[in-house]
């Protein structure tokens, strides 16, 4: 190491060095910019080692010649390399250890998840699936007794396949996500319309429709009729997906718990 | 800074480094200049904990907002130039203070830290943005190790806005020059330093992460994803 001024001047980056290297840095920004414009490319797996290289094209630059590493004694370089190194290597270790060989938290919740409920009076969050067969379990007078049970139960009588109505209802159907039926618990819903009284109100809907083919109708395509005053926040909700996943004895079940609602 | 006074005894207008004179050292490098580069060295072991951190939960958020939903690539890749031209603007500072041009060292100097106070006023920006769209540090696993990890950044920005503003006063008061060159030096290799960790985060962070989308719900319950934000 001489002390010579001269000598030592030499050893940093001229003026122009330092212009070339920040426009160096802005043209490699831009470019990683650039590449993520198209909206195929980003997040894309294959986007991922050319903006790694061209970040660390960038992060060298930084180091070996606005740190003048380059320059310097290179003890300083081996110091810092070092460190650098440990720390990707600390990376690289724990991604591993949590992220490749241990599956994911999320793919772990992802395969277990259910449609579930927000239980307003104790918090958090009850499975559909659980809360659909602890509310008919009284109606299943149908086996039972039949006659002497429940005051709940809106109609005895055909409590077997209403009963099944409402465990889609309340279940796999989610329509009590969206619709209040006052008496059926989770039957909170306020995005569709109110079905407290959906077989008294489907009688008077459309002429020349009976109660039940209007209802029926209504589930099947629920796009035929939109009872007045209704909103539908997103058309077509119900439609793409819930109706989709119902199979013709789950909406016999369905019509047949909704024909209750006097 | 100690340093000054020490500094009057050197014979030229030397740069940090080669000098041991009247330090005693075995590695020929100024104590200060060795302890600098060590800090910066155990610096990588810090950012590499919560970037590991950042990486390790990345996607496994279950409620949103997810990256996808707030990230703004384009803001922050002005807000990168801008970090980018503050350490021009530090290279610039340290080549005047090595020249001796006292209203240089002070210009530049100060317009380090005007830039690197850009770069905190987007990312205050960017904070309020995130929180008001319903992201919070404890909102989910994301919030977490993003706050973490661009706030501890953001710290370390604050931190070296400091350092220059205290720097482009001992300037004003015309004691910063040739000699006491290494002063600035070392402000500037921390300065640099934080932009380099700048650059990792803004590409896994942004470039890469920021596209990141909630979970995959199971066959049948997409549905969910569209209501769920009516049901609140």
């Amino acid at each position: 190491m001489s002390s010579d001024p001269a000598a030592h001047q030499s050893r940093h980056p001229t003026l122009k060095q330092y212009v070339a290297i920040a426009i160096f840095l802005f043209v490699v920004t831009l470019v990683e910019f650039v590449i993520i414009l198209p909206e195929d490319f980003r997040g894309a797996g294959w986007t991922i080692a050319p903006l790694a290289i061209l970040s660390a094209i960038k992060f060298a630059a930084v180091i070996f010649f606005y740190m003048h590493l380059k320059f310097d004694n290179r003890l300083l370089t081996w110091i810092f390399l070092g460190g650098l190194a440990l720390g990707v290597a600390v990376v690289f270790a724990l991604v591993a250890l949590f992220s490749v060989w241990t599956p994911s938290p999320r793919t772990w919740a992802e395969e277990r998840a259910q449609p579930c409920l927000f239980d307003h009076e104790h918090g958090g969050c009850a499975p559909l699936a659980a809360a659909a067969p602890a509310e008919p379990a009284p109606d299943d007078g149908a086996t039972e007794s039949p006659g002497s049970s429940a005051p709940v139960a809106p109609a005895p009588a055909a409590g077997g396949l209403a009963a099944q109505g409402q465990a889609v209802f309340t279940g796999t159907g989610i329509c009590m996500t969206c619709h209040t039926i006052d008496g059926v618990p989770g039957a909170v819903g306020i995005i569709g319309p109110d079905l407290t009284h959906i077989a008294t109100d489907a009688a008077t809907r459309q002429p020349g429709v009976s109660a039940r083919d209007y209802i029926t109708t209504s589930i099947v395509d629920p796009e035929s009729f939109i009872a007045e005053g209704v909103e539908r926040a997103t058309p077509g909700l119900m439609t793409a997906a819930i109706v989709a996943n119902l199979s013709d004895a789950d909406v016999e079940a369905l019509v047949e718990f909704l024909m209750q609602q006097e | 800074m100690a340093h000054q006074t020490d500094s009057g005894h050197h014979a030229g207008p030397q740069h940090a480094g080669g000098h041991g004179a009247e330090h005693a050292t075995t590695t020929g490098i100024d104590h200060r200049k060795l302890l600098m580069w060590v800090f910066l060295s155990s610096d990588c072991l810090f950012f590499g904990s919560l970037i590991a951190t950042y990486m390790v939960y990345r996607g496994q958020s279950l409620v949103g907002p997810y990256p996808v939903d707030i990230i703004d690539v384009p803001i922050t890749t002005v807000s990168t130039f801008v970090l980018l031209c503050s350490s021009f603007a530090m290279v610039r500072a340290l080549a005047a203070t090595n020249e001796g041009n006292q209203s240089r060292i002070q210009f530049w100097l100060l317009m380090t830290a005007f830039l690197g106070a850009i770069f905190i006023g987007f990312q205050v920006y960017e904070f309020n943005l995130f929180r008001s769209e319903g992201l919070r540090i404890d909102t989910n696993l994301f919030g977490s190790t993003f706050f973490t990890l661009t706030g501890f950044h953001g710290a370390h920005v604050t931190l070296g806005i400091v350092w220059l503003l205290g720097l482009a006063w001992i300037a004003r008061k015309g004691r910063l020059g040739p000699r006491t060159a290494l002063d600035v030096e070392l402000a500037g290799l921390y300065w640099h330093f934080v932009d380099i960790v700048w650059i990792v985060i803004f590409t896994l962070v942004y470039l890469i992460g920021g596209f990141d989308t909630g979970p995959a719900l199971p066959e049948g319950t997409e549905i969910l994803h569209s209501i769920l934000p009516f049901l609140g």
